[in-house]
């Protein structure tokens, strides 16, 4: 062999190393966690691990919103409830199609690229929600997608093959996935629904590279473990607290925050006698070990399905003159929490919907119960409705006007108490509730001042769906309606600037990318995945 | 629960079930407690003993959507969406089978009696020109709904406040245009920067827009950020109340002919 020869395959080999540390290292979890740095990008479910939702992008602004109008559309295949929240990556946007596809589009056309369907079980088990996905995580050069069928599955960014497929959750006990996976140094994070089912919730730390399990933390405690007792007898282990979305992630003080679902059976708590923790919770957890360093518990003792998954959004803010690092929620209680993300200390928590079960919160945050507002066999209704005030979908924050952004539901449900009896792989929720909607209820984007939870405006809309929000560094606030508009608002006033018809409920969160400098806003309504942008 | 509008695509949880035990029940779905479940769950649109109101008589042999248990049993644990029934909420097996054997009972309690004469009720239904708003085998107006199979859908008790105090009893969900429970021919007024006020029933409404009828049957749509203001007649209804306009025989007898439309009974 010549010399010349060695040469030009040594530089072959250099070349082939460098495009294939291009590949491993597409979005290396430094990426993640400098996202603010790109914001033509959306690299993670809520766009950055603080989860304010918020777009640093600002083409369009309040003075040529009013211009904005469709890029492109995508298609569902088949029909369901489309509530992905998509990320884009240099130029490439990653969705899931419900039940658990994952697509990936050319984010300046919306032709698709690839596309994996997971084989789902005729007989599988979807308790407690539609059978949906919110969306997918990216790490390196992995993406990461959740499934009805319990299971998480890594897919080569590029082609969507399997790198690995494991079992997150049995199925046959109820466990499922909808929620986007989050995107660690070197773990990916997910939860699992189930509650209704009567599982046991937990939350689970993956190898991105092996599947193989780092660590699980259990959300209700084990037998004798501090905790337990706040369950009575027989009914932890399928009490619920489920964990089926993603949590915010403060990578200095390496702190995970994830949220906790309802205890079960939802609406009879006699069997269950306690607080039940930690339903209806904030934990953090070392992102390293999995252990729970505090947890905040918004409702003791739930019985009105009240979970607390809603999205906390971690921000920094100065309270009574010491700076301090936030978390916030608006939860489906009715009332907005801030707690100290470094001890878990309650701070404000304040109604910014109408609720008609709590006198007040005490000075720990712990809600003082006005009586009579259990569920009964003939039915009592009580505000929140049993979707809450918040639900799933995404509120949003802007450091520009330090103000929470909230789509809040108006409603409140007849609550009914049934028999509580478990069998395995079956509703577990002993009664349940009928809505009173109609012209009886209504809907609000309504911007909160972050440190306080005081109104600062309100937007009214006509009926309570499940419409995230996203605000944007052009001083704007998009968002959706369950009768199918899409809407920008003044960031600052409140003021409507723009709405568009797009012919199918918005059950889906909102969110921005770039390409070649043009600014692009999208959002899934009805079947369509739509795409904004300025002429 | 995982968010979203409440329901189950599992399929285990959908199929029918044969008549459980009831053994070892707790307190309210022992047998003969069927009666309270159906007082908490279902009176309110069945009426009291199944008598009909706002949804169907139950009282009667024979139930159109649920000519067998296990029909029965589906509609009870799952509601009937594309008629307008709810699930109310979930139910153990248990619970369904003393619902459902308490719904079968009602069937041997005497049928809903009608004191009128449906066919004088249809003079009087011509007399009083109410096809100029309603339809029925494909002739009238279109102002209110149409009737031509109203017997099916509505009990006599409840045709009779329809007739009598109708903004009392609009109807909810039938039309499949403005759903969610949204009150359907709701009059509503749409009073323009000019100060010209439109009158009429709303027919469809988003966060933004407005379309609506008036009684001459003139469509008009509004984007709501260009009004000065939308009032909405909550409780009222563009038809006339008959209360002090039909004796009582007449009533009786319009209310059956509206009953006998679809063969009501």
């Amino acid at each position: 062999m010549s010399g010349r020869f060695h040469l030009a395959l040594l530089a072959l080999c250099l070349g082939a190393l460098v495009v294939a540390a291009d590949a491993q290292a597409q979005v290396p979890y430094q990426r993640i966690v400098r996202a603010a740095s790109e914001p033509q990008n959306w690299l993670t479910y809520s766009g950055n691990y603080n989860s304010q939702r918020y777009s640093a992008l600002n083409e369009i602004n309040r003075q040529n919103v009013a211009r904005l109008r469709p890029a492109w559309m995508y298609q569902l295949k088949r029909p369901g409830v489309f509530e992905t929240s998509p990320i884009v990556v240099d130029g490439i946007m990653y969705i899931t199609e419900p039940p658990s596809t994952v697509t990936a589009l050319d984010a300046r056309t919306g032709r698709p690229l690839w596309t994996w369907t997971p084989t789902i079980p005729s007989d599988v088990i979807v308790i407690g929600s539609p059978p949906v996905n919110r969306g997918v995580a990216i790490l390196d050069d992995t993406v990461f997608a959740g499934s009805i069928a319990g299971h998480l599955t890594a897919l080569d960014a590029k082609s969507g093959a399997v790198r690995w497929d494991i079992v997150v959750g049995d199925n046959k006990r109820g466990y499922y996935l909808t929620l986007a996976p989050l995107a660690l140094d070197g773990k990916i994070v997910v939860g699992v629904s189930g509650a209704e089912a009567g599982i046991r919730g937990f939350i689970d730390a993956y190898d991105p590279k092996t599947g193989k399990l780092v660590w699980r933390t259990y959300t209700i405690p084990g037998p004798g473990e501090p905790g337990s007792e706040t369950w009575g007898k027989d009914s932890a282990n399928i009490g619920g607290s489920s964990t089926w979305l993603t949590g915010s992630y403060d990578p200095q003080l390496n702190l995970l925050y994830w949220t906790t679902g309802n205890p079960g059976p939802d609406y009879d708590g006699d069997v269950r006698p306690g607080d039940n923790l930690y339903s209806c919770a904030v934990l953090a957890i070392d992102a390293s070990t999995g252990k729970i360093r505090w947890h905040f518990q918004f409702t003791p003792h739930d019985v009105h399905d009240w979970d607390s998954n809603q999205i906390p959004i971690l921000f920094d803010d100065t309270i009574n003159g010491r700076p301090r690092k936030l978390l916030a929620q608006a939860n489906r209680n009715g009332f907005y929490y801030v707690l100290d993300r470094e001890t878990g200390e309650f701070l404000t928590g304040t109604p910014y919907a109408k609720q008609t079960w709590a006198a007040r919160l005490d000075a720990k945050g712990r809600p003082v119960l006005l009586p009579g507002n259990e569920p009964t066999v003939e039915g009592k209704t009580v505000f929140p409705n049993l979707q809450g005030s918040a639900n799933w979908y995404s509120p949003t924050y802007s450091p520009q006007t330090k103000l929470f952004y909230q789509f809040t539901r108006e409603m409140s449900t007849t609550y009914y108490k049934g028999q509580a009896k478990y069998i395995t792989g079956q509703p577990y929720t002993a009664g349940g509730g009928i809505a009173v909607n109609g012209d009886d209820a209504y809907a609000a984007v309504r911007a909160l001042e972050g440190t306080t939870g005081k109104l600062k405006w309100e937007f009214k809309l006509l009926q309570p769906g499940m419409d995230g929000l996203m605000a944007t560094a052009g001083g704007l606030v998009f968002g959706g309606t369950e009768e199918g508009n899409f809407f920008a608002l003044d960031a600052e006033t409140g003021k409507p600037l723009w709405d568009m018809q797009l012919g199918g409920a918005v059950h889906a969160n909102p969110m921005g990318f770039g390409i070649d400098g043009k600014q692009y806003v999208a959002i899934a309504a009805g079947w369509t995945l739509y795409v904004f942008s300025l002429p | 629960m995982a968010g979203g509008r409440v329901f189950s695509a599992l399929i285990g949880v959908l199929t029918i079930f044969s008549a459980a035990s009831v053994a070892g029940a707790q307190s309210f779905t022992a047998p003969g407690e069927g009666k309270q479940l159906f007082a908490a769950l279902c009176e309110n649109c069945h009426g009291p003993n199944g008598m009909g109101d706002e949804a169907p008589a139950l009282n009667r042999p024979t139930l159109t959507y649920a000519p067998d248990d296990a029909a029965l049993r589906r509609i009870i644990g799952d509601g009937l969406p594309e008629r307008g029934m709810p699930r109310v909420r979930r139910m153990t097996d248990e619970e369904i089978t003393v619902l459902a054997t308490y719904v079968r009972s009602l069937g041997r309690t005497p049928p809903v009696q009608v004191a009128g004469n449906a066919q004088r009720g249809r003079a009087v239904y011509q007399r009083l020109s109410c096809a100029t708003c309603h339809v029925v085998d494909g002739q009238g107006g279109v102002l209110g709904p149409e009737l031509t199979k109203i017997g099916q859908r509505r009990a006599p008790n409840f045709l009779r406040q329809a007739v009598l105090e109708p903004g009392s009893v609009l109807s909810k969900g039938v039309l499949g245009i403005l759903t969610n429970g949204f009150v359907e021919y709701l009059p509503v007024s749409v009073i323009e920067r000019s100060g010209r006020e439109v009158r009429g029933i709303r027919v469809n409404e988003d966060s933004f827009t407005i379309q609506m009828r008036d009684a001459d049957g003139k469509f008009y749509s509004f984007r709501k950020t260009d009004v000065e203001r939308i009032e909405k007649q909550a409780g009222r209804s563009l038809m006339p109340s008959y209360k002090n306009r039909l004796n009582a025989a007449d009533t009786d007898d319009l209310v059956a002919y509206l009953y006998s439309l679809g063969g009501g009974k």
